[in-house]
């Protein structure tokens, strides 16, 4: 039998299709078979997508279905590349690391919801670097957390703590503005 | 001080100090991540980005002033690979380190209780270990080297995100603090299954002693902190603190249970445990690490007694394939190690014996 595609060399793959209850039966060479197998995926190419797919399900991000779509998203979305390293937020999507301190800085706006996913917040209350204790940068910080307490307080209807902590921030924001020296 | 003081057959000497709730916590490890403003990660950084950075950081360190402590550089590129395995399984460097091809290095203190290690997933990785439980105490001494260290590094710091490391995993406090625990009673009343499951949701991990994949060999277990970032230290200390205080209290209520249900079934497991120990001619790490685990049972619930627990916490690295080769001086296949293994456990143990006796013959004279 010939190929029923190029109609020269011998027919060597029977692709045998049911669509609707209808079977047929076709006959290809080896050559146009390649060709025409409709299981005849890149699977490379969609490993490559999974994997991807996965680190970006992990983050909640969404991810890119096709490489057309991909260049289409590309082309409306502004890619900025971290000026130091040059690695994009994509880049990181796919390996979870980042290049440099300054990656932080550069995708500032993007990390928070990657970081809610695996973090318990988005933002810093440890330790600083060359702290002492009327430390501008502690008092924000102190400030900060006093006031989710009030929030809590509030929300909670513990009007009595509410108040406590409300003088609390009052007497922070007062060591402040005096540039954290405590003067009386 | 050379590698070699290192390397010896001994348990590292901050091991020799007891802790507290030492019976069922080993020892607990503080580790900080710190970057360096300026430089790339090591990951992506050229190999003269990171020699520079490991001068800079070096020096720093090698500057303590004497008297406080002595540090030692270690090149892990200058290594032989059975030295960089030793110094793994002492817990000194990372696996990932001892891989590292560039610029990473090791500085270590002369009793071992800290080690920096210089261009591994960070550009610093600040690792305290103490005995015992003692999660505050271990972690002053790693905020003291820290406070130190950031006066003479440009640390890279941000306001929001706080310390800023490699992987969003670790950035904000950079504080990984993680307890080694000896759990045989709740493995083997099936319980751990449910505790990992806990503290999941808490936001802690529960791996096997030897770090992310590895099982729970021997019943080790090492519990730490997941979140680095949205709680400060002192949060971060506290809640596994007390996550920790309860499956200790879990574990000896487990034990005491044990010894009411099945105290002779326990017992002949524990001593047979013993004997493997002392007479077997081929052991396989598993075997003893599932051995030193009952035996350090025994001992814990006075069923053993003239084993003191330091022997057993020597034995328990000592039974990794890096200690073993050391140990035969050679390197060694498989087959060859299950033998040299049983012959340096028993070595230690039955020495160990003499020794107890010797001195209870002492006790008598005097």
């Amino acid at each position: 039998m010939i190929c029923e595609h190029c109609n020269v060399r011998q027919a060597t793959v029977t692709v045998t299709q049911i669509i609707n209850g209808q079977k047929s039966e076709r006959h290809f060479c080896e050559v146009c078979a390649n060709q025409f197998h409709p299981f005849n995926i890149d699977f490379k190419k969609e490993e490559n997508l999974h994997l991807a797919q996965l680190v970006s399900n992990w983050f909640g991000l969404p991810i890119w279905k096709s490489e057309a779509q991909e260049q289409q998203t590309q082309t409306t979305q502004t890619t900025t590349n971290c000026p130091t390293c040059g690695s994009s937020f994509r880049q990181f999507l796919n390996d979870g690391k980042l290049g440099c301190p300054q990656c932080y800085e550069t995708f500032s706006n993007k990390l928070p919801q990657v970081l809610t996913k695996i973090q318990s917040g988005t933002k810093h209350t440890g330790k600083i670097p060359g702290t002492t204790t009327n430390n501008h940068l502690v008092l924000k910080k102190q400030i900060d957390s006093t006031r989710d307490q009030l929030q809590q307080a509030i929300v909670e209807e513990r009007f009595e703590d509410a108040a406590k902590l409300r003088d609390e921030i009052k007497d922070l924001e007062r060591k402040l503005e005096v540039g954290g020296v405590d003067t009386p | 001080m050379n590698l070699e003081h290192f390397l010896k057959n001994e348990a590292p000497s901050w091991m020799s100090k007891s802790g507290t709730d030492a019976d069922i916590v080993i020892s607990t490890r503080i580790r900080l991540a710190r970057n360096l403003e300026g430089y790339k990660f090591p990951r992506v950084s050229s190999e003269q980005e990171a020699k520079h950075v490991d001068n800079v950081v070096t020096n720093a360190l090698l500057n303590i002033k004497k008297g406080e402590r002595n540090f030692s550089h270690f090149t892990i590129k200058e290594m032989p690979a059975l030295q960089r395995q030793v110094l793994v399984e002492k817990h000194l460097i990372s696996p990932l380190l001892a891989k590292k091809e560039k610029s990473a290095s090791v500085v270590l203190s002369n009793d071992e209780s800290i080690s920096v290690m210089v261009n591994e997933e960070d550009h610093l990785r600040i690792q305290c270990l103490s005995p015992g439980f003692q999660l505050f105490e271990t972690y002053e001494i790693a905020d003291q080297l820290d406070s130190y260290l950031e006066k003479h590094l440009p640390y890279a710091f941000n306001e929001t995100f706080g310390y800023l490391t490699c992987c969003p995993t670790n950035v904000g406090t950079g504080l990984r603090a993680s307890v080694m625990m000896h759990l045989p009673a709740l493995t083997m009343s099936n319980q751990m299954k449910v505790i990992t499951q806990m503290l999941t949701r808490l936001g802690m991990v529960v791996r096997g002693i030897y770090g992310e994949g590895s099982e729970n060999l021997g019943n080790m277990y090492q519990i730490s902190n997941q979140v680095t970032l949205g709680k400060s230290e002192q949060e971060i200390l506290e809640d596994l603190q007390n996550v920790v205080s309860q499956i200790i209290q879990n574990e000896r209520n487990a034990r005491g249970s044990l010894m009411k249900q099945a105290p002779i079934a326990l017992e002949d497991r524990i001593q047979r445990a013993l004997g493997t120990l002392k007479y077997a001619r081929i052991m396989t790490s598993d075997e003893a690490a599932t051995c030193l685990s009952n035996v350090r049972l025994g001992v814990d619930l006075g069923l053993i007694k003239g084993i003191p627990i330091s022997i057993l916490n020597e034995c328990m690295i000592f039974i990794q394939q890096g200690f073993v080769q050391q140990y035969a001086g050679t390197t060694l296949q498989a087959t060859e190690r299950d033998l040299f293994r049983a012959k340096l456990l028993r070595e230690k143990l039955n020495v160990e014996n003499q020794n107890s006796k010797e001195k209870g013959e002492e006790k008598y004279d005097v």
